[in-house]
C-alpha cells in the first residue's frame, strides 16, 4: 500500500505542501520580476500539483528495489536515472505549460523560459525526486524493522503459549498407570479404599484440567490439587510417604502458575521417598514476605547415588517457566545433600483482591 | 506337571505384589517362593532361591529390573511389567520379550504364564537371547556401572571412575579412592563406555580424561598419565596417540 495515496489525512497535507510550494514559485518568480502574481500562480500551481503526484511514484521505485536484495551501485544508478527522468519531465511540462498559457490568455506578460531558468526548473525536478527516493527509503526501512519487532514478538508469545501447553500437560504416565494398577488390586481386597482411590485420582484429573487453562490460580487452589495427588500417592505407598505442610493464612490467596507444586512433590516422591526403605516426611514451607512469596520443598533423599536422580531437566523447566512469567522476578534454586534435596523458589506475591 | 514352578514377585509397590497374587491363586502348579520390594532385594532372591519365573518390575528405586538381569545375570522365565515406560517397551517388541501392562487382566496374565511355561520347557529359550540382546542394547546408554561384591552391589557412577586396570580374568576398577572387582573384559567394559571420555592408554589400562593431570615422560620412549589424585598409570605409544588425538 503507498503510505501517503492510501492514506486520506496524509493525501490532503501532501497535496496542501505541495500547493503552498506551488505559491512559493509564484512568490519567487514574482520577486524575480519574470512574471506577475495572477500568471505566477495559474503558472506555478498546476504545475506544484502535477509534480506532487510525479514524486509520489518514488515509493514504487523504492519498492521494487528490497533492501536485502539491492547493490549500492544499482540502485544509486536506477535512482539517478530516474531522479533525471523527473527533472526533464518536470522542466518539460514548464515548458509546455508556459505554451499552452500563452496561447490561451493571450497575455502580454509572458514567462520568458530563459536557459538560466530552464537550468532551474531541472534542478528543482531532480533534487525533489531524488528526496523523495531517499525519505520512502528511509520510510521503508523503518516500516520493515517494525514489522519485523511485531512478528519477533508474536512468534515470541507464540512460543511460550506452546511451552506452557508442553509444560501443563507433562503429568506423569507412570503415575496414571500405576495408579489404576492399584486400583485394580484394591478392587478385590478392599472396595471402599478402590473406590475412594478412584475418587481421588478422577478429582486430581479433574482439577488439573481446570486449572491448566488459567494463567494463575490461588495459592489454595494449587494445594487442594496436591492434596488429591497425596491422597492417590499415599494409597500407592502407603506408611513410607509422609507429608508436614506449613503454610500462613495470608499465603493461601497468592496467586501463582498453575502446577508448580504438584510436580515438585511428585519429584520428591519419585526422587526422594520412593528410594528410601523406611521412607520419609516431605516438608512443604510456604509463606509471605514483603512483596514476596516463599515457597520450599524438602525431602529426604537415599544417600546411594540411585538410577532415578533425574537430570534436572523437570527443574530446569520450572526456571524456564519462572523466567518466561516473571522475567529477572522470580528463582528459583536448589540443593543436594547426603540426605535431603532442598527446593527454594521465590516469587513475586501477588494477590487476588476479590477474595 | 511333576513339580510345581517357583515364582519371585518383585514390584516396589505393595498392592502391585498383591495382585500378582491374586492372579496366581487360580494357578495351583505355581508356588510363590518370595516377594521383593527393591532391586538389591531381587539380586539376593534370585541368586539365592534360583527361582523359575520372575515377576520383574521395571520402574523400581535404585536398581532397575533391567538391571537386576544385568547383574544377576538372570535371562529365562522373565515376565516383565511395566506401567509405562517407552524405551523399554520399544525394545521389547523388538525382542519379541513378554511384558504386562499395568493394569493388566487376568486373561492377559495368564497368557504371559502360558506363553513363559512353553519358553522354559524348551531346552534353549529364544528369550534368553532375546534379553541378552535387549541388556546389551540398553548398557550403550550407561550411567554408572553395577559391581556386586561378596553379596553386595555397589554402585559406580561413571563420573567418579579415575581409572579401569585388567587383571587376569577381571577388572580392576578405581573409583572415587575405591577399587572394585568385576568379572568383565577391559575390551567390554571399552565398548560400553562413551569414547570421547575414557580411552584406552595401554593394553591393560584405561582411564577417564576428567582424571587426568598431566603426561610425563619417564624415558625417552615411555610415558606415564599422572592423574588428579596422584595416582600414575603407563602409557603406551599407541596409548599416547589415542589420547593425543582425543586432547586436540
Amino acid at each position: 500500500m503507498h503510505p501517503i495515496l492510501s492514506d486520506r489525512r496524509r493525501f490532503l497535507v501532501y497535496i496542501t505542501a505541495w500547493m503552498l510550494t506551488g505559491v512559493l514559485i509564484a512568490r519567487l518568480l514574482v520577486a524575480a520580476d519574470l512574471a506577475n502574481w495572477s500568471f505566477a500562480m495559474v503558472f506555478s500551481l498546476p504545475l506544484a500539483l502535477f509534480g506532487g503526484f510525479l514524486t509520489s511514484s518514488a515509493y514504487f521505485v523504492c519498492r521494487s528495489l528490497p533492501f536485502n536484495r539491492r547493490s549500492f551501485s544499482l540502485a544509486a544508478l536506477i535512482f539517478a536515472s530516474a531522479s533525471m527522468i523527473s527533472g526533464i519531465s518536470w522542466l518539460g511540462l514548464c515548458y509546455g505549460w508556459n505554451k499552452v498559457l500563452v496561447l490561451a490568455l493571450d497575455e502580454v506578460e509572458v514567462l520568458h523560459m530563459s536557459s538560466h531558468l530552464s537550468v532551474l526548473f531541472f534542478i528543482t525536478g531532480f533534487a525533489v525526486y531524488l528526496l523523495a527516493l531517499l525519505a520512502f527509503d528511509v520510510y521503508i526501512a523503518f516500516d520493515n524493522i517494525r514489522e519485523a519487532d511485531r512478528r519477533e514478538a508474536a512468534s515470541r508469545l507464540l512460543a511460550r503459549d506452546a511451552e506452557l501447553q508442553v509444560l501443563r500437560s507433562q503429568i506423569d504416565p507412570h503415575f496414571l498407570f500405576n495408579s489404576l494398577n492399584s486400583i485394580s488390586a484394591l478392587t478385590a481386597i478392599d472396595a471402599v479404599a478402590a473406590r475412594t482411590m478412584t475418587i481421588a485420582l478422577a478429582d486430581f484429573f479433574r482439577q488439573t484440567l481446570a486449572i491448566a487453562e488459567k494463567e494463575k490460580i490461588s495459592l489454595k487452589d494449587e494445594l487442594r490439587l496436591c492434596e488429591n495427588f497425596l491422597a492417590v500417592e499415599k494409597i500407592r505407598f502407603g506408611k513410607k510417604l509422609g507429608i508436614e505442610f506449613e503454610v500462613t493464612i495470608e499465603a493461601e490467596t497468592a496467586l501463582i502458575p498453575p502446577m508448580i507444586l504438584q510436580p515438585l512433590l511428585e519429584n520428591a516422591i519419585k526422587h526422594g521417598i520412593r528410594n528410601l526403605p523406611k521412607g520419609g516426611i516431605i516438608k512443604v514451607t510456604i509463606f509471605q514476605r514483603d512483596c514476596w512469596l516463599h515457597i520450599a520443598v524438602e525431602n529426604p533423599v537415599s544417600s546411594a547415588p540411585g538410577n532415578s536422580t533425574g537430570n534436572g531437566l523437570g527443574l530446569n523447566n520450572l526456571r524456564q517457566r519462572f523466567f518466561a512469567l516473571y522475567g529477572e522476578q522470580a528463582r528459583v534454586s536448589w540443593q543436594r545433600t547426603d540426605e535431603k534435596f532442598v527446593l527454594e523458589m521465590t516469587l513475586p506475591f501477588e494477590h487476588n483482591i476479590h477474595e | 506337571m511333576n513339580k510345581r514352578l517357583q515364582v519371585l514377585i518383585v514390584d516396589d509397590e505393595e498392592l502391585a505384589r498383591r495382585l500378582s497374587l491374586e492372579y496366581l491363586r487360580s494357578h495351583p502348579d505355581i508356588e510363590v517362593i518370595g516377594e521383593c520390594e527393591t532391586g538389591l532385594e531381587a539380586v539376593d532372591a534370585i541368586s539365592k532361591l534360583n527361582p523359575d519365573m520372575v515377576l520383574l518390575d521395571i520402574q523400581m528405586p535404585q536398581l532397575s529390573g533391567l538391571e537386576v538381569l544385568e547383574i544377576t545375570g538372570r535371562r529365562s522365565g522373565v515376565i516383565f511389567t511395566t506401567a509405562y515406560d517407552q524405551y523399554a517397551l520399544k525394545a521389547f517388541d523388538l525382542h519379541a520379550v513378554d511384558y504386562l501392562l499395568k493394569p493388566f487382566s487376568q486373561q492377559r496374565f495368564d497368557d504371559a504364564l502360558t506363553k513363559a511355561r512353553k519358553l522354559l520347557a524348551q531346552e534353549t529359550s529364544s528369550s534368553t537371547q532375546a534379553i541378552e540382546t535387549l541388556l546389551t542394547q540398553q548398557s550403550e546408554k550407561l550411567q554408572r556401572l553395577l559391581i556386586r561384591d561378596r553379596g553386595q552391589v555397589h554402585v559406580v557412577p561413571l563420573a567418579s571412575i579415575d581409572y579401569v586396570e585388567a587383571q587376569d580374568d577381571y577388572i580392576l576398577i578405581h573409583a572415587a579412592g575405591k577399587s572394585h572387582m568385576k568379572t568383565q573384559s577391559l575390551s567390554e567394559l571399552e565398548a560400553q563406555l562413551d569414547a570421547s571420555k575414557f580411552v584406552r592408554v595401554h593394553r591393560s589400562f584405561l582411564l577417564q580424561l576428567n582424571a587426568l593431570q598431566a603426561i610425563e615422560k619417564t624415558s625417552k620412549d615411555s610415558q606415564v598419565a599422572v592423574l588428579k589424585n596422584g595416582a600414575q598409570v603407563p602409557v603406551s605409544r599407541a596409548g599416547y596417540e589415542r589420547i593425543k588425538a582425543l586432547l586436540n
